[in-house]
């Protein structure tokens, strides 16, 4: 076990460094007026030249990405061309935002996921079909309408929650889960279906396997046999879906968030990007780089406690 | 302050607790009220302001900063050398006087006693220089609003000589905006600097509590020169960068008072219980730039830019592009400034025919083609609009579409004319300086012109003569037809219940001294 994370460490390292040359070096096609864009478009040369100066892209690109990789190797990822904020406090304090939105969303996702997912399996008939139903109207409702929906019945109508905004944990605990509630949701409907048509996939193929029907003819409780056997199998797909989910949701939430003004990573990418404001853009290729690295190991480490048959490998 | 109801969901929600441990937690046309909203203001300070805002500050830094939706921000935390008032009169800021010398080549500024900054530094004169100076050499787009000034000095402890080159009738006026803001010393080479502004200011920014690009709260200046403007024990600014979200902080009243990101958002803001205030701001046409004829031969005939005045259909393009909010006007100068004249209010009336005839005397019987930029920002439906009205007096205009460097090109001179709208300025001088000057930025072509450089230099000497001047100008450019104007558009700012403002002509936002708690 130590081994494989040590390998899957060493490999996200190596694919860290690769990400971050290959964006530095993209991101010099889209950002040729840069300074242009700081001091505003109708500054005149006299001030352009001022922030060029000032924010270095004066010099030679191989310059300008050695002395950003020396300061990001000693931890230090510069500051925004744009805000001026430091980096690393601008993408950990929004990464920290968008990862409670994911965490929220993952979880809410697991919980509804696998329930109606073993309901269908286990039940078949109509319930099957009810759940695949819902599982096709929630993936073909579009984020933003649903987002938008959420907003119009729940915090405009009845008034149970705010309508936009972010509170922090550290203001307000209920505030903060007020904040957040809506967003979940709209994050979560979406994903819900892909989860649990695959627990139920794998539970009616587990169902059908010979150490099933070994058990059953055993006397097992149907119960037993569901929850500590079939389900246990069939987590291993489902976990792989919740992890990609988190993934994507680190950098799509994106509308959500615009929609529900909440500062998390996505606007923050998305303005950062279209502006060219490039130590923004590369503190979240890395800080992204190095969660997903984490996220992916940690979903394989938890496959092989939850199922001892799949092989660190 | 959460509601009950709100609170009680809460209760609900374990589920979401669940993530908890994953959070660090860091971080029609006649309705709007012209001028303002009225309201008997409170006594004494109201606990909380919240803005709705839809422009992001893009730096606290005085020295580089713009103005427009960004002056809500900065008069939140600095002052001013001088102020202006709703309607533009100059008045005592940090400066508590001012006069100019007999030339008006030298102003001498009396600076405040008494007054110091949020990190405890006392202001002087030094001091006032050192930010003069700095946005002279600064990052600012608005630099260009000090460069008539040659020297700036401190001739005593609270005195400062400002020398220009010529004079300049704008400079008071540019000293109550982003040209004169005084900033503390301790931030001129801070490395946070952008991001911590030290002022004089009413308030100042709790940056714990703020989250930069989203939310910025301000708390009240308890050592400030004039708590009579202080209306707020705290100001939240909250930046809306999508218009749906701010329609939706509207409709659930988490907002007091807002900017809209479009006059088309008015009527839901209405219904949601706003009030919505407004005032003449930008003027909006078409900019006949290539008056030399150097990329359209035609455009350099005065009977061919006065044809495609005559073809603009002023009414029907407002209802058709801003639901109505606004005014018809062929002129581009402020209606409350020294040029404006009422007679120029519709010096072109609609009339196709007589735009064909002219066309035809300059010699052009089968219509013109003019090409003009389309951009992604400006729906597709404005200038397909245009087109269609300017095609029924056989102007054809071909578009093109702009690329990435759509600004640079532009006042590069890549396009004859181009459809723009523009800031109608207080003053004739800084309309003139703004897109008329043969250095003006939106004088794309630079063009010199005999007659208005001669007007010019009345201007600049101010009295009675440069006020003739200003009118005089003005009926030159509209005959010379320099521009095709539509209409003017208004500003619009919605207050809610409790809340009232005064509009500033001119000007995107209110001075924040105008934002008062009603009873």
């Amino acid at each position: 076990m130590l081994s494989f994370v040590s390998r899957r460490l060493a490999t996200g390292v190596g694919l860290i460094a690769t990400l971050a040359v290959l964006t530095f070096f993209f991101l010099q096609f889209g950002v040729s007026d840069v300074a242009q864009r700081i001091a505003g478009q109708q500054a005149g040369p006299d001030a352009v030249a001022v922030v060029e100066e000032r924010i270095g892209v004066d010099r030679p690109v191989q310059v300008q990405f050695a002395d950003w990789a020396g300061s990001a190797l000693t931890g230090d990822l510069g500051r925004s061309w744009f805000s001026g904020q430091e980096v690393t406090e601008a993408v950990m304090s929004r990464m920290a935002v968008t990862v409670s939105l994911a965490v929220g969303s993952v979880v809410l996702t697991a919980l509804l996921g696998i329930t109606l997912g073993a309901l269908a399996a286990t039940r078949r008939g109509w319930s099957d079909r009810g759940v695949q139903f819902l599982a096709v109207l929630g993936q073909a409702i579009p984020g933003f309408l649903m987002a938008m929906a959420l907003v119009l019945v729940f915090a405009i109508n009845l008034d149970w929650f705010p309508a936009t905004g972010y509170t922090r944990p550290s203001e307000s605990v209920p505030g903060w889960l007020l904040s957040i509630t809506l967003p979940v949701v709209a994050l979560t409907i979406g994903s819900i279906g892909g989860v649990a048509q695959q627990v139920r996939g794998s539970m009616i193929d587990a169902f059908e396997r010979d150490y099933v029907r070994t058990l059953r003819s055993r006397g097992l409780p149907r119960r037993s046999v569901v929850l500590q056997h079939v389900l246990r199998n069939a987590a291993g797909p489902a976990l792989t879906v919740l992890g990609l989910q988190f993934v994507i949701l680190l950098g799509g939430a994106v509308i959500v968030e615009t929609l529900f003004s909440i500062p998390g990573l996505g606007p923050l990418a998305l303005t950062s990007t279209s502006q060219g404001d490039i130590p923004v853009v590369m503190g979240i290729v890395i800080v992204t780089g190095v969660v997903v690295v984490l996220v992916n190991t940690l979903v394989d480490v938890v496959q092989a406690w939850v199922n001892p048959k799949v092989r660190l490998s | 302050m959460l509601r009950h109801t709100k609170l009680a969901a809460a209760a609900g929600m374990a589920t979401l607790a669940l993530a908890a441990c994953s959070s660090s937690g860091a971080d029609d046309a006649a309705s709007p009220a012209a001028g303002g909203s009225e309201g008997t203001a409170i006594e004494g300070r109201a606990p909380e302001l919240r803005i709705g805002a839809v422009v992001d500050i893009s730096t606290w830094v005085a020295a580089d900063a713009a103005w427009g939706n960004e002056a809500t921000y900065y008069m939140a935390v600095y002052d001013s050398l001088l102020r202006t008032s709703a309607t533009n009169e100059v008045q005592p800021g940090l400066a508590e006087a001012w006069e100019y010398n007999d030339d008006l080549t030298e102003l001498t500024l009396d600076i405040r006693d008494g007054v110091t900054f949020t990190d405890g530094t006392p202001l002087d004169a030094q001091v006032v220089v050192d930010n003069l100076n700095r946005f002279r050499e600064g990052a600012s787009p608005d630099r260009g609003l000090l460069d008539a000034v040659t020297d700036v000095a401190a001739a005593d402890d609270d005195t400062v000589v400002i020398t220009l080159s010529a004079p300049d009738p704008a400079l008071e006026i540019n000293l109550s905006m982003q040209a004169g803001l005084i900033a503390s010393p301790s931030t001129f080479d801070a490395p946070d600097a952008q991001t911590t502004p030290v002022g004089t200011g009413p308030y100042e920014l709790d940056a714990a509590s703020s989250t930069i690009g989203a939310t910025y709260t301000f708390t009240a200046n308890e050592d400030y020169w004039a708590p009579e403007d202080q209306h707020f024990d705290s100001i939240t600014i909250n930046y809306y960068a999508d218009a749906s979200a701010l329609l939706n902080a509207l409709r659930d009243g988490q907002v007091d008072i807002s900017n809209l990101n479009s006059l088309t958002q008015i009527p839901d803001a209405e219904a949601a219980g706003y009030t919505t205030n407004s005032i003449p701001v930008n003027w909006k046409g078409l900019i006949l730039a290539d008056r030399w004829g150097a990329n359209n031969e035609a455009l350099a005939d005065v009977k061919v830019r006065q044809a495609i005045n005559y073809a603009i259909d002023r009414e029907g393009l407002l209802q058709g592009l801003e639901s109505g909010y606004g005014e018809p006007t062929t002129q581009i100068f402020n209606v409350e400034g020294d040029a404006y004249e009422a007679e120029l209010e519709d010096a072109y009336p609609y009339d196709p025919e007589k735009a064909k005839a002219l066309l035809a005397e300059a010699g052009y019987p089968d219509g013109i083609h003019i090409t003009m930029p389309q951009t992604s920002f400006v729906p597709a439906s404005e200038p397909e609009l245009i087109k269609g009205v300017l095609a029924e007096s056989n102007i054809f205009i071909d578009y093109e579409q702009a690329g990435e460097s759509f600004f640079g090109d532009l006042l590069g001179g890549a396009w004859s004319a181009f459809a723009f709208g523009l800031n109608q300025e207080p003053l004739a001088w800084q309309t003139y300086n703004q897109a008329i000057a043969p250095g003006a930025a939106w004088n794309v072509y630079h063009q010199a012109d005999e007659t208005v450089e001669a007007l010019a230099a009345r201007i600049r000497l101010g009295g009675e003569d440069g006020a003739a001047a200003a009118k005089e100008l003005n009926e030159y450019v509209v005959d010379q037809a320099w521009f095709a104007p539509f209409y003017r558009v208004i500003g619009a700012i919605v207050t809610a219940d409790g809340f009232a403002i005064t509009m500033k002509s001119g000007q995107a936002v209110s001075n924040l001294w105008d934002i008062t708690a009603t009873a």
